[in-house]
C-alpha cells in the first residue's frame, strides 16, 4: 500500500468536475484506491464518494492506494490533484 | 468513543420535552458518552458504587420527595456526592420544583440541571430513544442501499462492477432507494444496523454515460427514503471460471459489519444476467426465509426422504443415514 497526504490547491477545491477528472484518472488503474478527510473515508472511483468529501483549498486529504500498479497511480493522481485539477488557480 | 456535549441533547431536545436550565449552564459542554439514564435514588440514599459518570441523570418525583425526608445537612451533602461524581446532566421530570441547594450545587460543580414538564417514564424513553440514535456506532460503505420489497439489501462490490445501474433498475421497478456509493451504517438497538444516505448526496446518483442524477425528481417521492435497516448484503462479483459460488442456497453466509452478523449473498455478474430481477428474487426469498421457509432446505429434506425410501435392503445397517 502506497499513502501520501495532499493539500488541495485550487479556488474551487474538489468540486465536481474536479472530482470527474480524478475518478477519470484513477478508474483505469488496478488499484484499490481510497481518499480519507478526517473520519471520512470514500472509495476514490466513485463520483458521488469523492463529493461527499466536500474538500475546500487548503483542507487535506490522505489518499491509500493499493494494487499491482499502485506506484505508476501515485504518481498520475498526485500530480493531478496537486497541478490544482488543471485549473488554473 | 462516541460522546456528545450536553448542549447538543439540550439543541435537539428543548423544543420536544420543553426544557428549561435551571442552573449549570458552564458545564454544558460535559459530555454525555452512555444511551442508558440513570435514576440516582439509591445514590441520593448513599449508596454510590453504581453512580455512573457521563451518564445522564433523571430525577422524578421519588428522588425529590426522598431528599425531602432527609436532614438539610444529610441532603445536601447527598447532592453534593451527586454532583461531583462526574454525572453528565440532571433532568427534573413533571416541572417539579428543584431543591434550592441542589440549584447551587449545579452551579458550583458546573453540571447542567435541566427541567421538563414531561412525566418521567416518557422522559426516560424519550432521552433514551436520542441518545441511541446520536450515539450509535457509526461507519461508511462503498455501496447502494435500496428497499426492495421492504427488505433493506445493500449492495457492495468493486467500482464499476454496477452497483449503481442495479440500484436504478430497481428503482425503476418501484423500489426505493435510499443511498448510492456512500452508505452510513449506524447499529441501533443492539441488533439492527440501518443505513442511510449521506447528506450532501442524497437522493443522487451517479450513472456511467448519464451522470449525476437526482432520484427523487426523476421518479417522484415514493422512489426515495431515509434510512432503512439492512437485512441482507449483495456482493456483486465478476464472473470467472474459479469463482466459488453458492450454488444450493444450503448455506447461511453472513457479513460482518459494526460487530453483528448480516446474511449475505454473492452473486455473479455476467452479460444477458438480468441482476434487477435476481436481486428481486432474492428479496423474495428472503422474505420466505424470514417467515420460516427454506426453499433449499426443503428440497434437500424431501430429496433425502425419495433416497431412503428407495435404498434398497443390503443386510447391513446403514450407518450414515442414521447419523
Amino acid at each position: 500500500m502506497v499513502r501520501v497526504e495532499l493539500v488541495i490547491p485550487n479556488k474551487l477545491g474538489l468540486h465536481a468536475r474536479a472530482a470527474g477528472k480524478l475518478v477519470e484518472a484513477a478508474s483505469p488503474f488496478d488499484c484499490e484506491i481510497w481518499l480519507n478527510k478526517g473520519q471520512q473515508r470514500v472509495n476514490g472511483k466513485s463520483i458521488m464518494g469523492i463529493l461527499t468529501l466536500a474538500a475546500a483549498r487548503g483542507e487535506t486529504i490522505v489518499m491509500e492506494i493499493t494494487g499491482p500498479d499502485e506506484e505508476r497511480a501515485l504518481k498520475v493522481l498526485k500530480k493531478l490533484v496537486l497541478s490544482g485539477f488543471g485549473e488554473k488557480a | 468513543m462516541i460522546s456528545i456535549p450536553v448542549r447538543y441533547l439540550y439543541d435537539h431536545l428543548y423544543k420536544d420535552l420543553d426544557l428549561e436550565i435551571l442552573a449549570g449552564e458552564k458545564g454544558m459542554d460535559r459530555a454525555i458518552r452512555i444511551a442508558r439514564i440513570q435514576k440516582p435514588g439509591l445514590a441520593l440514599a448513599g449508596f454510590l458504587d453504581q453512580l455512573h459518570r457521563d451518564r445522564v441523570q433523571i430525577l422524578g418525583a421519588t428522588e425529590l420527595s426522598y431528599l425531602e425526608t432527609l436532614d438539610q445537612d444529610l441532603g445536601d451533602e447527598r447532592m453534593d456526592q451527586l454532583c461531583s461524581a462526574g454525572v453528565s446532566c440532571l433532568i427534573i421530570a413533571k416541572n417539579l420544583i428543584a431543591p434550592e441547594s441542589l440549584v447551587n450545587l449545579c452551579e458550583l460543580h458546573q453540571v447542567p440541571l435541566l427541567r421538563s414538564p414531561e412525566i418521567t417514564s416518557s422522559l426516560i424513553r424519550r432521552v433514551t430513544v436520542y441518545l441511541e440514535d446520536v450515539l450509535a456506532p457509526e461507519t461508511s460503505v462503498h455501496g447502494c442501499l435500496v428497499d426492495v420489497f421492504g427488505v433493506g439489501i445493500l449492495l457492495i462490490g468493486k467500482s464499476g462492477i454496477g452497483k449503481s445501474e442495479c440500484a436504478l433498475g430497481l428503482v425503476a421497478r418501484g423500489h426505493r432507494l435510499v443511498g448510492d456509493d456512500v452508505v452510513v451504517l449506524r447499529r441501533k438497538m443492539q441488533d439492527a444496523i440501518f443505513g442511510s444516505a449521506e447528506n450532501l448526496i442524497k437522493y443522487h446518483m451517479e450513472i456511467r454515460g448519464l451522470g449525476i442524477l437526482n432520484i427523487r425528481d426523476l421518479f417522484g417521492v415514493s422512489s426515495i427514503r431515509k434510512s432503512k435497516k439492512i437485512e441482507l448484503v449483495v456482493e456483486l462479483v465478476e464472473w470467472h471460471n474459479d469463482l466459488k459460488v453458492e450454488r444450493l442456497g444450503l448455506e447461511d453466509n453472513t457479513y460482518s459489519m459494526l460487530g453483528l452478523e448480516i446474511p449475505y449473498l454473492n452473486i455473479p455478474v455476467r452479460p444477458a444476467r438480468d441482476l434487477t430481477m435476481i436481486i428481486e428474487v432474492a428479496a423474495r426469498n428472503h422474505l420466505l426465509r424470514r417467515m420460516g421457509f427454506n426453499a433449499a432446505k426443503e428440497f434437500d429434506k424431501t430429496l433425502n426422504e425419495r433416497l431412503a425410501s428407495q435404498t434398497q435392503d443390503t443386510g447391513k445397517p446403514d450407518l450414515e443415514s442414521m447419523e
